[in-house]
């Protein structure tokens, strides 16, 4: 606990950065296959000289400009804010090993959004082998960005094993390229350029339903004909890319996968096999669908309606299959070397030797004077409670809150004292067959630390807000 | 080969008129087309309750047992949490699907000659998808449904000479018990399919045989300014999409909120704070609460029901009163009708969750 702790109460700090990163993902992947949807149109427009069709795409050059260029540098700086004050030794740990890497990001996001913007302003004002050139200048900055990100992105699930066993010696530097190219690299680069690729093609689609059916028929079925050329291979292709990926990671971690298929109790975690289901069932009603409603017989009679119904699922897809991706990590934020609430796999056996709280830099001297006393603060005047209320929030408040989102009053309704301190037991022993060990992480401290979140736990389910007499 | 097949059959059954009449039928076409596919998607989500309704009628155990078979197929059995959530969650789409039908229906002016019995065969249709929710609604017998049935049907109770029929028809006793159970088992599963399908099958013989209505702006245009598409496979096609965004809502509704079950239900426990009915019969259920305020006591629920008959009543009598396809009076004068129905469900259904929530 060397950083304060950012309490985002009924929300969690969690859900932020996943409600922000549902934004970011949408955007920053639609501007990789928007980038490429813009020269690769443009320059079938020229080859058939159909005017129609850029006078349409300048169009859509503006929209992207301000949705990718404003809102997806707005939502990047947004995850920045929250992981870092989230889970600030995760975000630590991420900037100081991969500093190289991020250097080269912002070098090469800084060459996309240039490269964007003279795009769009010299529409007509340069020769158009140029103006195609600075397109596909910008299609390629924003692929790599994406590249390298993926690098860091599937690190953090699966780093390998060469960079595992540099950590913390002080030459993890030396395993960066092992750790880059990890495992689940090239798969996930694959599922993220396919998404991208979808992307371009819900975007090219519900331009093309705007289009006046009645007026251009052969302009509005040429471009939906086109639409459909982006979407149909890429949402076939996205299921076997993502089995491949899922290949790769952990055993341990996929058979997350497989908890809720029995049943829909433990906590969410039941969850991801719900969004297993929801990713291909709308993966294969993305496919379908752009295929019954963009038939050739169909395509005039294209509305916004049915693009955005399109969308919509092309959605409900890509973000189960994010959400579940994030969740699989669980109970790691870097795979097999930090927890998900800070801890590091290699810190377990001292923090439960010497202490969670024994050198949190935000506790005050007085407080850690009163648990050092020989009767560790017991018969003090006032209750034992900001002990309990410390560790719940440097170890739990990572992933729960206490009224909102995985909330521990209604988690632990109907357990009395007793009930929650078997539960914390269950999860400080952190045994093979923990049922809470595939997916939470150990609970660390001293007895008397693990005693005070008992309390504590305690007094917030029975509502008195104190701590119970001890016997 | 499929030549030969499809003649085998004509011979024997003569579908050929059935497949002319389809691929000769024709669609509207204009701006609000999009309200054709909700007699579709109710049909998609009636589908989806048979096939899951069959399955869990494999597990699933009426009498003193139920709320042990619902247990085990939430919490045990296999992908039975899966059909238990989809079954739930596809009722409740599909009502809710038919009662944007009925008003798309309705504002369309679709009920006016000669689609009276369109209409009729529609709001019994309606009638009884909501006494399949309700007797749906107590088969897991966990605490919820047992309180919310017995307040259910403590209301037709209160009326002089229906307590002892309902006593008698429905909960097999004076109180909610296992024998209500296997009542409203068999209601749900038998009697009311059994009235459903027929009716149902009256309802889409009537849409085949009328074609789909115009709305009054585009009855307004002349003949040769109206558009229309194929109705096989054009509308067929967009029917099948539509389709499959309604199975997209539903997978993603089920999967982030699964039906869970509450604790057993217990005749001798108290009721739980804010019990309350399901969403399509919170607007009656706040309405009578709220006349209770004005005329208490047994006489207050009798004239509620009674105002409710007189509603349902005019409800049903609006293709005799507004007959006529030119704009009149009458016409403006039920459109203003249906703009109050529609409010004043809406408004009583969200004061009944602000007072119970």
């Amino acid at each position: 606990m060397n950083y304060p702790v950012w309490d985002v109460p009924i929300l969690g700090s969690g859900l932020v950065i996943a409600l922000i990163a549902i934004f970011h993902v949408f955007i920053s992947h639609f501007a990789v296959g928007g980038g490429f949807y813009l020269p690769m149109t443009e320059s079938l427009a020229l080859r058939k000289g159909r005017n129609d069709w850029l006078a349409e795409l300048k169009k859509h050059s503006k929209f992207f400009l301000v949705l990718t260029g404003v809102f997806g540098a707005v939502t990047g700086v947004g995850i920045w804010f929250a992981i870092g004050n989230a889970n600030p030794e995760a975000t630590s740990t991420l900037i100081h090993f991969w500093v190289f890497a991020w250097g080269i990001e912002w070098v090469v996001f800084l060459v996309e959004l240039s490269a964007l913007a003279a795009y769009f302003y010299l529409w007509g004002r340069v020769s158009n082998p140029l103006h195609i050139r600075l397109g596909w200048l910008y299609a390629i900055a924003a692929w790599l960005s994406l590249f390298l990100i993926n690098g860091i992105l599937t690190f953090m699930l699966t780093p390998g094993q060469a960079w595992l066993n540099a950590a913390g010696t002080g030459n993890e530097t030396f395993s960066f390229w092992a750790a880059f190219f990890n495992p689940t690299f090239w798969p996930s680069l694959i599922v993220r350029t396919l998404i991208c690729l979808t992307q371009a093609g819900v975007f090219a689609l519900v331009t093309a339903s705007r289009i006046d059916g009645q007026r251009q028929p052969e302009l509005k079925t040429e471009m939906t004909e086109w639409a459909r050329r982006w979407l149909l291979p890429s949402f076939l292709l996205l299921p076997i890319a993502l089995f491949w990926y899922l290949a790769e990671v952990p055993a341990a971690q996929r058979a997350l996968l497989d908890l809720g298929n029995s049943t829909v109790g433990q906590g969410l975690f039941t969850l991801l096999s719900r969004l297993k289901l929801v990713f291909l069932i709308s993966s294969a009603a993305v496919v379908a669908a752009v295929y019954l409603f963009t038939s050739k017989r169909n395509a005039v009679g294209f509305g916004l309606g049915s693009a955005l119904g399109v969308a919509a699922m092309a959605y409900v897809s890509i973000g189960s299959m994010e959400m579940l991706r994030e969740m699989l990590r669980k109970p790691y934020v870097v795979g097999q070397h930090m927890f998900s609430n800070g801890v590091r796999k290699s810190e377990v056996a001292r923090m439960n030797r010497d202490g969670y709280l024994t050198n949190a830099a935000w506790v005050r001297p007085e407080e850690r004077a009163r648990w050092t006393s020989p009767d560790h603060g017991q018969n003090s005047a006032v209750p034992d409670l900001s002990r309990g209320e410390l560790m719940f929030r440097g170890q739990c408040m990572a992933c729960h809150t206490l009224d909102g989102y995985r909330g521990m009053r209604k988690l632990l309704l109907g357990r009395d004292h007793k009930g929650i301190a078997n539960l914390i037991a269950v999860l400080h022993t952190y045994s093979d067959d923990s049922p809470y060990r595939p997916f939470m992480p150990p609970l660390v401290g001293t007895t008397a630390e693990v005693e005070a979140l008992t309390d504590f736990l305690a007094a917030q389910v029975s509502g008195t807000n104190s701590v119970p007499n001890k016997p | 080969m499929l030549q030969t097949v499809y003649r085998w059959i004509d011979e024997r059954l003569e579908i050929s008129p059935i497949i002319d009449h389809a691929l000769k039928k024709r669609v509207p076409d204009h701006k609000h087309s999009a309200w054709y596919y909700w007699g579709g998607i109710c049909l998609f989500f009636f589908m989806v309750q048979v096939v899951t309704g069959i399955l869990l009628m494999i597990y699933y155990r009426p009498g003193p047992d139920a709320y042990d078979s619902v247990r085990q197929i939430t919490y045990e059995i296999r992908f039975g949490w899966l059909i238990r959530s989809v079954h739930a969650w596809s009722a409740n789409l599909m009502i809710g699907a038919v009662f944007v039908h009925m008003f798309s229906v309705f504002f369309m002016k679709a009920y006016r000659n000669p689609r009276e019995f369109g209409w009729w065969s529609g709001l019994a249709l309606l009638a009884l998808c909501m006494v399949f929710g309700f007797s749906g609604y107590l088969l897991p017998m966990d605490e919820l449904a047992f309180f919310a049935t017995r307040v259910g049907l403590a209301i037709p109770d209160a009326l002089p000479g229906m307590s002892q029929l309902i006593s008698a028809l429905l909960r097999g006793g004076p109180e909610v018990s296992s024998a209500t159970l296997q009542r409203f088992f068999a209601l749900h599963v038998v009697v009311l399919p059994a009235i459903f399908v027929p009716l149902l099958g009256f309802h889409l013989w009537l849409v085949q045989k009328h074609g789909n209505a115009l709305p009054p702006s585009e009855e307004a245009k002349p003949a040769a300014e109206r558009r229309s598409i194929p109705f096989f496979p054009n509308f067929a096609m967009r029917d099948m999409a539509v389709w499959l965004m309604a199975l997209n809502l539903l997978a993603l509704l089920v999967a982030l909120f699964p039906l869970q079950l509450d604790v057993a239900a217990d005749a001798l426990k108290p009721a739980p704070v804010g019990i309350h009915p399901e969403w399509y019969f919170m607007s009656q259920f706040e309405a009578l609460k709220l006349l209770g305020h004005v005329i208490p006591g047994t006489l207050g629920e009798f004239v509620g029901l009674g105002v409710f008959g007189v509603g349902m009543g005019m409800w049903a009598a609006i293709p005799l009163f507004d007959s006529r396809v030119t704009t009149s009076l009458r016409a403006r004068l039920t459109t203003w009708f249906g703009l109050l129905f529609l409010a004043a469900l809406i408004l009583l259904t969200i004061i009944g969750y602000i007072e119970v929530l």
